[in-house]
């Protein structure tokens, strides 16, 4: 299996919906530590309404990753909400035009997400958030082109970045109001990735 | 909190299913929180489109209409649209020469606007231009304008784009003209009293009975001081004071000037307010045209007023002149 397509993704977006809402309460105690403790809402909505609307959504890959920006966003207005539709609409223009994608393109889709996320947002990266996070996803898994080699170098690099970042400040978005209060703590928008990861790889 | 409504979750969509039921002739929603101009899309002509929260009417969906905007996406009270609704907007406005979009300066607002311009893009090849209002001077110092957000200065550039679109101005010329008029105006508010978001349940913010704070946001953001209330007169001229430091005017320079209610402040206020700043131009030699005066730019019920500055050449003089026609406004 080299390749991954529409059938594969809309079945990882079932399993992303129910794992986002299984982790729901877990995310929204962690958000609610630095911020309003939505961020389990925001992501368990965005993935139940993609995984709804899936079966309707087109077979072209790009125009798929696309209507999952769309749906998301369209229930999760929120800021996360915005980078994770972001993070899709990279991942749709990269696509667009093929029915299937070689697993060994998903670390320049991971890369080309955080550019987009760091563009959209604003934001860099080293202030210990959601971008930190999907840099490193980028960087573990690049040159890996099977899915188990993706998800075990991905799984690795998720928790050596929870642990690097763990004892510093924020220095991004709202959290950063809370600066001194999140050190010692983990970002709760990194969590959300470790969160989706957890439920694409079991 | 009191208010009439029936539900705050319902708050939005019931005034929007309202507002259309009252005029028919001018609004349609053809999806949930998209408002289009009834008839459609001109084909053959650039649209315009903006999108932000509920609870300034009439901006933004107000100004849907012949000669103004085309389509707007329209948010929970205060809080932006999504992308795919701006997506769906942009995409009920394309006449096939593209779409303008036109809004404030607000964060969620941008990043959801660039995100549905890509969408459209995308998906429809819809070709679109961004030109963004960023008028307040007491958001940001002049050296960065850039951080401003905008206020009152939309109604004049939804105005002066729509003219320019409706006759028949390609993409790039009617981008430049809501610049020009964007780069044209200049705002500062007032606030009295505080409104209350029907989901929040509780004013947005405190101020004593016999206060006032200058330089107040239209969601209540941190003005420049806040103090005992006084004299109207005292008022317009800080007021004007300020937008004059921001923008100079020269004896023989013209200007429209709107004086705007943030809803609860009632237009004989305005014309208080009025009185003293159109006196002031005068003295300086700088002539009025078009004067505005009334509800433009509202913050639900906040009490307050704000004061636009829009500095007019030929061009902009001719386009705000031209004919429109809203529910709220007819020129």
């Amino acid at each position: 299996m080299t390749d991954f397509n529409a059938s594969d993704i809309k079945g990882a977006v079932a399993h992303l919906a129910d794992g986002a809402e299984a982790a729901a309460d877990f995310l929204n105690t962690a958000d609610g530590r630095l911020g309003d403790g939505d961020l389990g809402i925001t992501v368990s909505k965005g993935w139940r309404e993609a995984a709804d609307r899936a079966d309707a959504m087109p077979d072209d890959v790009g125009l798929l990753f696309l209507a999952l920006a769309k749906a998301f966003q369209a229930a999760s207005s929120s800021s996360f909400g915005t980078l994770t539709a972001t993070a899709l609409m990279s991942a749709a223009k990269a696509c667009k035009g093929r029915q299937t994608v070689p697993w060994s393109e998903v670390p320049a889709l991971l890369a080309g997400a955080r550019d987009a996320m760091m563009a959209r947002g604003k934001g860099e990266l080293g202030m210990k958030s959601v971008l930190d996070i999907i840099d490193a996803l980028a960087v573990a898994t690049a040159g890996l082109d099977t899915p188990a080699a993706l998800a075990g170098a991905a799984k690795q690099a998720c928790e050596q970045t929870l642990e690097t970042f763990r004892d510093k400040p924020n220095g991004l978005g709202r959290a950063r109001v809370y600066a001194d209060k999140s050190i010692g703590i983990d970002d709760p928008g990194m969590l959300a990735v470790k969160v989706m990861l957890t439920a694409l790889t079991a | 909190m009191k208010k009439i409504l029936n539900s705050p979750a319902d708050y939005v969509d019931q005034m929007l299913e309202g507002l259309c039921l009252a005029h028919p002739e001018y609004y349609q929603q053809p999806e949930r929180r998209v408002i289009v101009r009834t008839g459609g899309a001109e084909v053959g002509k650039v649209g315009i489109v903006t999108g932000g929260g509920s609870g300034h009417l009439p901006i933004f969906t107000g100004y849907v209409g012949r000669g103004l905007l085309s389509a707007a996406a329209i948010g929970d009270v205060f809080a932006s649209p999504s992308a795919d609704q701006m997506a769906s907007a942009i995409a009920h406005a394309n006449g096939g020469a593209g779409v303008l979009l036109l809004f404030g300066n607000y964060g969620g607002d941008v990043m959801n606007f660039d995100m549905a311009a890509e969408m459209v893009t995308m998906e429809h090849d819809i070709a679109t231009a961004t030109v963004l209002l960023a008028d307040d001077v007491c958001s940001a110092p002049p050296q960065e304008a850039h951080k401003r957000r905008g206020v009152g200065g939309m109604v004049y550039a939804f105005k002066i784009a729509g003219a320019k679109a409706d006759r028949g101005a390609d993409l790039a010329a009617v981008a430049a003209a809501a610049q020009k008029a964007a780069d044209a105006c200049r705002s500062i508010g007032m606030a009295l009293t505080p409104c209350t978001v029907p989901q929040a349940g509780k004013p947005t913010f405190t101020i004593a009975d016999d206060e006032m704070e200058m330089g107040m946001g239209i969601h209540g953001e941190p003005g420049v001081w806040r103090g005992p209330l006084r004299a109207a007169d005292d008022i317009a001229e800080e007021m004007l004071t300020r937008l004059l430091t921001d923008m100079p005017l020269a004896r023989g320079d013209r200007v429209s000037l709107l004086v705007n209610s943030l809803g609860a402040t009632p237009q004989e206020e305005l014309y208080i307010l009025f009185r003293h700043a159109a006196k002031r131009l005068e003295a300086l030699g700088v002539r009025i045209v078009m004067p505005l005066i009334g509800r433009y730019a509202t913050s639900m019920e906040m009490a307050g007023a704000t004061f636009t500055l829009c500095r007019l050449d030929d061009e902009l003089e001719d386009l705000l002149l031209a004919p429109a026609d809203c529910a709220f406004w007819r020129v």
